[in-house]
């Protein structure tokens, strides 16, 4: 499946500026894995470990939470579109 | 009362509110933290709505660069180093004086936050960081007192309602912050003042919708790109997380005793210092001290400093805001060299 991903602005160093990128990938594991391959460092900054999403950010399939779904292993279908998003700072 | 019968009339004729819900508003407290850009749009929505208490607090003066953002100060403010709380009721006063605004000069922290949010039937969130939203998170659960989330940073912006034991918490969806350096500031990103502005106004109407007890408070994440124009409204679940400490009754950063003293100031180039205990200055000494080091003004509420090539500014609760850097131990040296610590 191929999907758009909703980059955050922190993380927007590691997609040359891109807000929105491209990834494939059946579940949010594989997308993360995807956008690893063509963005190194998205892993480390998304995950706590190997196995856990990191406690500071929450992603979002169709603008539902995967935490209200299967986590990281919420399947994804084509065209979806998938926000990544840390708690935002200024004020 | 005519005049306020009809202050209010447009907003009465709207079903949504009406004569009952303008009532409700003209009894309840609203606790604004933080001044800036969402707080000044917030502050001034919800004074012309006619909220029937407002408390502002605010720990900063107004420079230049806020006026870009910051709709309650004008020059006069930033010549006359007036603090945003102060500057912030003055003009509000202006605008509605039959409702009561009081703005409070002071640092917010673990110590003095349920002091601020005594009283309050909601809070809303007007802060530049992380950490006092977490600890506004756990008053608000503590306390039972709803708060709106707002933040704006770049041209994007996010706001959530917060209402304890019914929607989840911050920490429900953020359990906890990430490393300092990993966030997006208005120092590094910028920001475009549409996007607090929108925030801002969303955050006021949603505070008056818990305030009147709305069935249409939002119960989503909203976030808003005003350069691209992206609006999305997140499903966030309709009750709080079973995992999360802070609705389990863990108010760690409310009960945290953090060591540090020194805060860097987003967006800045400033660190403040807060004194611990409960500190008095007295300016006039002071000044007569610091005149022989550097060139000093001040008035009754803010003594200013250049030394070292820093600028100091000292308010009579001890704390200061060291500006020209980021390092938080030459802000704490200067402070003990020149204020003594």
């Amino acid at each position: 499946m191929s999907v758009k991903v909703q980059i955050p602005l922190p993380l927007r160093g590691l997609t040359g500026g891109l807000s929105e990128v491209e990834a494939t990938g059946s579940t949010i594991r594989e997308i993360i894995d995807d956008l690893e391959a063509s963005h190194p460092g998205v892993r480390e900054r998304l995950f706590r470990g190997d196995e856990e999403l990191s406690r500071f950010v929450s992603i979002f399939v169709g603008g539902r939470d995967i935490r209200l779904l299967e986590e990281l292993g919420t399947a994804v279908r084509e065209g979806d579109v998938v926000t990544i998003l840390p708690l935002a700072a200024g004020g | 009362m005519q005049a306020n019968t009809d202050r209010y009339s447009r907003q009465i004729i709207f079903p949504g509110i009406g004569r009952a819900g303008q009532a409700k508003l003209a009894k309840s407290t609203v606790v604004i933290i933080g001044c800036g850009a969402l707080g000044t749009v917030a502050a001034a929505c919800l004074a012309r709505a006619g909220i029937g208490r407002l408390r502002i607090v605010d720990r900063d003066f107004i420079e230049y660069h806020n006026l870009q953002r910051q709709i309650l100060f004008d020059e006069d403010d930033v010549r006359d180093q007036i603090p945003k709380a102060i500057a912030a009721e003055r003009h509000l006063r202006r605008v509605n004086s039959s409702i009561e605004i009081e703005g409070i000069v002071s640092d917010v922290n673990y110590r003095n936050i349920e002091r601020f949010t005594a009283g309050a039937d909601v809070i809303l969130d007007g802060v530049d960081n992380l950490e006092t939203r977490y600890l506004i998170n756990d008053v608000s659960l503590k306390q039972g007192t709803p708060w709106v989330y707002g933040a704006a940073v770049s041209s994007d912006g996010m706001t959530m309602n917060i209402i304890p034991g019914r929607t989840p918490c911050i920490r429900c969806l953020f359990p906890s912050m990430p490393a300092s350096g990993r966030v997006a500031t208005c120092d590094t990103a910028g920001v475009v003042s549409s996007a607090p502005f929108i925030i801002g106004a969303i955050q006021s109407v949603e505070a008056m919708k818990i305030l009147i007890g709305a069935e249409d408070v939002s119960r989503e994440l909203i976030t808003i790109d005003v350069w691209t124009g992206a609006f999305q409204r997140l499903q966030i679940g309709d009750s709080p997380s079973p995992d999360c400490l802070a609705c389990q009754g863990k108010y760690e950063f409310l009960e945290a005793r953090f060591g540090a003293r020194t805060t860097s100031l987003c967006g800045q180039n400033a660190v403040q210092v807060v004194v611990p205990g409960d500190t008095q200055l007295s300016f006039e000494e002071l000044a007569r001290r610091l005149q022989q080091i550097g060139q000093v003004s001040y008035n009754e509420f803010m003594l200013r400093v250049a030394v070292d090539g820093y600028e100091m500014a000292l308010f009579p609760d001890g704390r200061a805001i060291v500006k020209g850097t980021n390092d938080e131990s030459v802000a704490k040296g200067l402070y003990a060299k020149y204020v003594g610590m």
